[in-house]
């Protein structure tokens, strides 16, 4: 069974290849930083993309509350987690 | 003094005074009466060939005028290759019977080849009558779809705008004024005035390119008048050293065209030689639209005589209308009308301001972006020298991407902090003015902007460097050909076989989807008339027969009598792909 940890690598990963981001590195990724606007800097049209892969990829939906939503993409930490439960 | 253009017809004949030079260069001088043997023995042997269409390029301007000449008085058509490249040159050998070019092969992507100045005929030919309506050169341009596009010139287009460079423009020359280039003869402008214009009024030309912008300086300094014929990226490097002051007095004109020049390098040039270049505003399918000298002019342009200008309202575009015109509406008496992609500002005076293409305002993420507005703020930041903006989508989602030749600051700060710090830098610098969905997502830096033979920076060529970023698949059809009337237009489209559409439609059978091919529909609208269409429904809509990639297709849209609706239709030879009818929201009608 996969653990958090290299599900928050996964996750890291896949924002890079979904998002086709330049200059980054999974490694420079700050697990706590924010990812919108601060931090790494994604916008709103990221967070679709982001979203759409999150689907494909682990089966788990973005649902339609915004508090709830901030809260799972507040940092990768947050969105495995949350990507985490929803799978089990 | 008057000077009056000598018409091509009579210089085949060999008047106009058989010792005026024509060229001169490393294999000496030309004169009218060497050209006039050169095209008679070139005739024949293209005579013996067959006449028809006939590719012509050679490095060598005067072999050009005489392949030119040549091919006129044998009733074919000239084919300019833009470039050399085997792709080009065998896309335009379609349907073309021999090709004259420098050198000794027999043949030449397929086709019987002559070297122009090579070739020795056993009687002079009698003179010819050449038909002014007679398309005479067909040239080729990118379209918008980046793909070349051919374009006809008659004989009654050149002449005609030899004749009013003349009147505008050569009082300033001199009767004597050797013409210098670095511009290409195998474009509307290096045609025109290193070719055409000084063979016309007996002014003699610089036969050979020479590869190396410098070594036009120590030539032109050993002329008692000269003129040069460059674009702005020559006129950069040339102004850049201040090796243009040894021509003051020698040089009476300086020609620029082919893209904007920088007020810098008009301003260097000024001082340097006495006056401004003189800026020429064109394009192939137009001819000569404008000129402006920055030391007089300021940004505004003045239309050349007998060219008419309007602003059309739906989308501010320029809209030209004269007798060089050569793609576009008929506006009776020789002239017609054409649309360009630059939107413009008419003022007071008949002159106008050039305010960057319609095609150049995009919409990422729902917002309007102007990137020639957000290239100029980019140019203005110390680290940057020139900059290109694109938009791609690597993602899926458009996104805004730039291509940075950094100037010595900006390398610095490269070498510095990498790319990360140039980058970031200009990602500051830009969030001051534009939301943040449209700064740019990809960044390349590099030693310079890639160009093409005519200094335009080709959009294919930045695609390019972000090869890497996803595959490129087309995502438009091949425009092939145009034609646009008042009641119709009509477009000839390949599909390409990797068009980025087909995936996933269908896996087994790749189809163009209907949407798509409506997509083609609208698109076409939107150039003809010169706004996005806005549609209250569609009618009729049928595709009677799936559209397979890799098939060639004819567009054709008709408006009907009230304007209201736009009939279209899809079809091959044989087959009807899409019909329908696209009917336009009140309030906008189908005027063009």
């Amino acid at each position: 069974m996969a653990t958090v940890q290299s599900l928050e690598d996964e996750i890291k990963q896949l924002i890079i290849e979904a998002l086709v981001l330049e200059d980054v590195t999974a490694a420079e990724i700050d697990l706590e930083a924010a990812l919108f606007v601060d931090g790494l800097g994604l916008d709103s049209i990221d967070a679709l993309e982001l979203a759409m892969a999150l689907e494909e990829r682990y089966g788990v939906k973005i649902g339609d509350d915004p508090d709830q939503n901030r809260q799972i993409f507040a940092s990768v930490r947050a969105l495995a987690a949350f990507v985490s439960e929803s799978r089990s | 003094m008057h000077t009056h253009p000598t018409p091509l017809s009579r210089l085949l004949a060999g008047g106009g005074g058989d010792a005026t030079r024509v060229a001169f260069g490393r294999s000496g001088e030309r004169t009218r009466r060497d050209l006039a043997r050169d095209v008679a023995a070139l005739a024949s042997a293209i005579t013996a060939v067959g006449a028809g269409r006939w590719l012509l390029f050679s490095a060598d301007s005067y072999a050009t005028a005489v392949g030119l000449l040549a091919l006129a008085s044998c009733r074919s058509l000239a084919v300019l290759p833009p470039n050399r490249r085997p792709e080009t040159l065998r896309r335009l050998a379609e349907g073309a019977v021999g090709a004259l070019v420098d050198g000794d092969a027999a043949t030449v992507a397929g086709l019987p080849a002559l070297a122009p100045l090579q070739q020795r005929a056993a009687l002079p030919a009698a003179p010819p009558c050449l038909d002014r309506e007679a398309p005479l050169v067909e040239f080729w341009t990118s379209g918008t779809t980046g793909e070349g596009r051919p374009i006809r010139k008659a004989l009654r287009h050149l002449e005609d705008e030899v004749a009013v460079l003349e009147a505008c423009l050569g009082a300033g020359l001199g009767r004597d004024a050797r013409i210098f280039a670095t511009a290409s003869h195998q474009h509307i402008y290096g045609l025109l005035f290193r070719v055409l214009w000084p063979l016309a009024l007996g002014r003699a030309f610089q036969a050979e390119t020479l590869l190396h912008t410098q070594e036009l300086l120590p030539r032109m300094r050993e002329s008692e008048a000269a003129a040069l014929v460059t674009t702005p990226v020559h006129l950069r490097r040339l102004a850049a050293g201040d090796d243009l002051r040894e021509l003051r007095g020698i040089c009476r004109a300086v020609f620029s065209s082919g893209g904007p020049l920088d007020p810098e390098t008009a301003r260097a040039v000024a001082e340097q030689l006495g006056a401004a270049p003189i800026e020429i505003l064109g394009s192939t399918e137009t001819g000569g639209i404008a000129l402006r000298r920055r030391d007089l002019d300021g940004d505004v342009w003045h239309p050349l005589p007998g060219v008419e200008i309007a602003r059309r309202e739906a989308d501010g575009r320029l809209e030209v209308t004269s007798p060089f015109v050569s793609v576009g509406d008929d506006a009776g008496g020789g002239r017609a009308r054409s649309v360009l992609g630059d939107r413009v500002d008419l003022v007071p005076g008949g002159g106008f301001l050039l305010l960057g293409r319609a095609d150049r305002v995009v919409k990422v993420g729902e917002k309007r972006l102007s990137l020639p507005e957000m290239e100029r703020v980019l140019a203005s930041h110390p680290g940057v020298a020139e900059v290109a903006l694109l938009v791609l989508e690597p993602a899926g989602e458009r996104r805004v991407h730039a291509v940075v030749a950094a100037s010595p600051a900006g390398q610095a700060l490269l070498e510095r902090g990498g790319r990360r710090a140039l980058r970031s830098a200009l990602t500051q610098h830009l969030a001051a003015s534009f939301d943040p969905v449209l700064l740019p997502r990809a960044w390349r830096f590099v030693g310079a902007l890639p160009r093409d033979a005519q200094d335009k920076v080709p959009h294919a060529s930045l695609c390019a460097l972000f090869g890497d970023r996803a595959p490129m698949r087309p995502t438009a059809p091949k425009l092939i050909d145009e034609r646009r009337g008042a009641e119709e237009f009509v477009r000839q489209l390949e599909v390409p076989a990797d068009l980025a559409q087909l995936e996933g439609h269908f896996e087994a059978v790749p189809l163009v989807a209907g949407v798509v091919q409506l997509g083609w529909v609208l698109a076409a609208a939107a150039e003809w008339l010169g706004h996005e269409p806005e549609l209250s429904g569609l009618e009729a809509l049928k595709f009677p027969e799936p559209l397979r990639p890799g098939r060639r297709v004819t567009l054709e849209l008709r408006r009907s009598a009230d304007g209201q609706q736009l009939r279209f239709r899809l079809h091959g030879e044989r087959s009807v792909y899409a019909t329908g009818r696209a009917i336009l929201a009140a309030g906008r009608t189908g005027a063009a």
